[in-house]
């Protein structure tokens, strides 16, 4: 070693020892912000690029569901439930009808729980699919966004040809579902179930969509710089998840294999073979590979259900005047984004007395500021990105 | 008095002015809920917004011509809604995408959501719908082209320091 | 297709209503609670407001229902401003709820206390689940409960100048007051019921869930 690679290391060591004061910087990102999945507002102190606390600020989109719910019936808070969690509104619709269902004691003929159910995995890949797209992009990849959108077209065109909505269906009554409702006063009764050709076009955009998958798996997934940002980034343990009440894919991702299809009766999940996706780690990484896991399974459960679909009445006979009985009843369903479930008290009424909505991303991003301690800044993005939450899910 | 207050511009400059301006409007995406979804969704590869010669990645209002606002405007969002509008150049331009931004669409009775963002910025386009479809939301975009094209420039000169409504 | 009485959705289930019964019951017994319902297959747990904390440990620590899924509120008035007001009078309270569960065998409990609606205050969850210090600040926002000991009871989704809890039976909803429902369109019938749809005048301007003869589609 020279005497001026000796000076140089003598002189990097005494400048490290040198403690230098730092002020701590807040720093404000969003309400607005194209990486923040809506209007979340995060203001977070950091210490050059360390973050020592954040405070997410919510509330930007809240837009009082559960007050306003107590002044509608309930065929009227369909309408409203498929807009809390808005890239998966039919995932929002289905427990929402099972909970009236159930104080009603309405049995729901088998085909509609069949399609049903052919509607909540389509609408889960659409979700997944926005997440793809979205996860990346905030990355700093732009390409899988229009992989992701590419494909989430045609899982909406699908769910468009049957509810005639392409992502807020309105789709469930209570007593079952109704086809061609939304092609307007001129439809009469005589055309009363899927379209001409849906099965078939399930089958083909299922095939599709696993084509898509293995392309995300050698786009994406083997990618270094993806790789760099998001293994071993924002872990999870399962203890702290459980103990905020993270559930879904993020749950799944920190190793439970807790999923609610495999525990509730509200669809005919019983009736398919699919496998829960689970992660080892609980990083991002892990969060990335068990949504795209959850496709592949949603699509075979999509391709079983094309298969097995009984043929009958689509609707039970219900009275035209929707009334609850009296009663509390809380149904739970997994969704794309983890639990939901409405907690509704009713007054054998027309509309609820109470409805409490729980959802998914609200406690998911209740989590957010004790992982975020102590990451780096572009590891803020990089791990609530991961979470996948919408900030309509989170405000209600 | 300025020269264009006086005097306006000519016809063929200004024909000329608003055809360049309208072909190469630069959006600033202020997506709040499920409209703004849509708005993806046109900007994406089967409704590919940028051939209207919308470019949809501006982060920053500072560099945009054109607000879409899609999607529920909270009386808590509604501060910030003014303020990026505020910080963007003229001239502007807002398109109100969806029931909400429009008049407060199904949360009309609810006691957080502002009843149109025209209540606090002003508003060129209306889209209608719940969400409107990627198909309208282009169609609104081509409303506002001709809306531009149509522009006496000495008016707009004139209004650059309007008022909210 | 209206179903008998017993549940059938929930006869499918490998814990049938009587399982759940006993667990209810077993559940209700380690945390020494008031009452116990599994009705609709809702297991809901009636504990003394003093035993709030305890309960929740015990069921934690004890019952292995880790994973806190949500707590809210209910306002039982006989005075409300918007909606139906309940068809029988009710106790004038707040009753807390706070659902807990496994994540080995999907059951999900629903702990409830009773409070005062003047001056409602209960101890905090969030030195036992830490979920729960977002869930108390919204029902103290919306319900203007006093969550004793809980660190940060700040408004959660409201501006700050916001004055009123919006969730409580008296807070009305002043849109609705200034512009009546319309509710012509809401009448309006599908066109296969279209000749027996209610032809009530009255029924047009009444605002839903106000008027009970009316018949919203």
């Amino acid at each position: 070693m020279t005497i001026e690679q000796e000076a140089l290391k003598h002189f990097s060591e005494v400048s490290v020892a040198v403690e230098l004061q730092t002020p701590d910087m807040t720093l404000n990102i969003g309400p607005q912000h194209p990486s923040t999945h809506g209007v979340l507002r995060i203001v977070a102190k950091v210490d050059g690029e360390r973050v020592s606390d954040v405070t997410p600020v919510i509330g930007y989109m809240h837009r009082g569901y559960e007050k306003i719910a107590e002044v509608r019936t309930y065929p009227q808070i369909t309408a409203l439930v498929n807009r809390i969690d808005w890239v998966s509104g039919f995932a929002n619709e289905v427990p929402f009808m099972a909970a009236a269902e159930k104080l009603m004691e309405i049995e729901v003929p088998e085909r509609a729980r069949y399609i049903r159910m052919i509607l909540t995995e389509m609408a889960r890949i659409s979700s997944h699919l926005m997440f793809m797209a979205s996860y990346p992009l905030e990355l700093g990849a732009t390409t899988p966004l229009m992989f992701a959108l590419r494909e989430r077209e045609r899982v909406l065109d699908l769910i468009e040809s049957v509810t005639g909505g392409r992502f807020h269906p309105n789709f469930n009554r209570i007593g079952g579902v109704q086809p061609n409702a939304g092609a307007g006063p001129t439809q009469k009764k005589a055309v009363q179930d899927l379209p001409r050709g849906f099965l078939q076009g399930a089958r083909d955009a299922m095939d599709s969509l696993l084509k898509t998958c293995v392309e995300f798996d050698e786009l994406v997934t083997g990618n270094e710089i993806f790789l760099a940002r998001c293994k071993g980034v924002g872990i999870l343990s399962p203890e702290l998840a459980a103990d905020f009440g993270v559930s879904g894919p993020n749950l799944r991702a920190s190793g439970v294999a807790f999923d609610l299809r495999k525990h509730t009766d509200y669809l005919p999940y019983d009736k398919v073979q699919f496998e829960v996706a689970t992660g080892t780690v609980g990083d991002s990484l892990d969060r990335w590979l068990v949504r795209l896991e959850e496709i592949r399974q949603s699509a075979y459960i999509i391709q079983q259900a094309v298969d097995q679909i009984p043929s009958g009445p689509l609707q039970a006979k219900v009275p035209k005047i929707i009334k609850v009985p009296k009663g509390e009843v809380y149904v739970r369903a997994e969704n794309p984004k983890g639990e939901m479930g409405y907690y509704i008290v009713s007054d054998g009424g027309q509309g609820p007395y109470r409805l409490k909505i729980r959802s998914a991303s609200y406690s998911n991003i209740s989590v957010i500021p004790i992982l975020l301690e102590g990451v780096l800044v572009p590891d803020i993005i990089a791990i609530m990105g991961s979470f996948d939450f919408v900030l309509g899910d989170v405000d209600r | 008095m300025g020269v264009v207050e006086k005097f306006g511009i000519p016809k063929p400059i200004s024909s000329l002015l608003n055809w360049s301006r309208k072909y190469s409007l630069w959006m600033f995406q202020f997506g709040l809920a499920c409209c703004a979804v849509e708005m993806i969704a046109a900007a994406g590869p089967r409704y590919d917004m940028m051939r209207f010669g919308i470019i949809p990645f501006p982060a920053s209002p500072r560099q945009a011509d054109l607000m879409i606002v899609a999607g529920t405007v909270t009386d808590k969002m509604a501060p910030a809604v003014r303020r990026l509008y505020d910080q963007m150049p003229d001239p502007k331009y807002v398109i109100s995408m969806g029931s909400c931004a429009n008049c407060g669409g199904p949360y009309w009775d609810s006691y957080s959501v502002t009843k149109g963002v025209d209540q606090i910025i002003p508003v060129d386009v209306y889209v209608p719908g719940c969400p409107p479809r990627p198909e309208a939301l282009m169609d609104g975009i081509v409303m506002l082209q001709k809306k531009i094209q149509a522009e006496d420039m000495r008016e707009k000169w004139m209004e650059r320091d309007r008022e909210p409504v | 297709m209206t179903a008998s009485p017993s549940d059938t959705t929930a006869t499918e289930e490998p814990t049938g209503p009587s399982a759940l019964d006993s667990y209810a019951e077993s559940v209700a017994k380690s945390v020494g609670a008031l009452s116990w319902s599994t009705n609709f297959d809702t297991v809901k747990v009636l504990v003394a407001t003093d035993k709030w904390t305890s309960s929740l440990r015990t069921a934690k620590n004890e019952l292995g229902l880790i994973f806190f899924s949500f707590l809210s509120a209910i306002h039982w008035s006989n005075d409300v401003e918007v909606g139906d007001a309940p068809t029988e009078p009710v106790d004038e309270r707040l009753e807390v709820l706070a659902a807990v569960g496994d994540l080995i065998e999907g059951r999900l409990v629903h702990f409830s206390t009773s409070l005062p609606v003047n001056g409602a205050a209960l101890a905090t969850l969030t030195g036992i689940y830490g979920g729960a210090n977002w869930h108390e600040r919204e029902a103290a926002e919306m319900f203007a409960i006093d969550f004793i000991g809980h660190p940060n009871l700040e408004k959660l989704y409201l501006p700050s100048e916001f004055e009123g809890h919006p969730l409580r039976k008296s807070f009305p909803l002043l849109s609705r007051e200034v512009k009546p429902w319309p509710g012509k369109v809401d009448v309006e019938g599908m066109p296969e019921t279209d000749e027996d749809a209610t032809q009530d005048p009255a029924a047009e301007t009444m605002p839903s869930g106000v008027s009970t003869e009316n018949p919203g589609k």
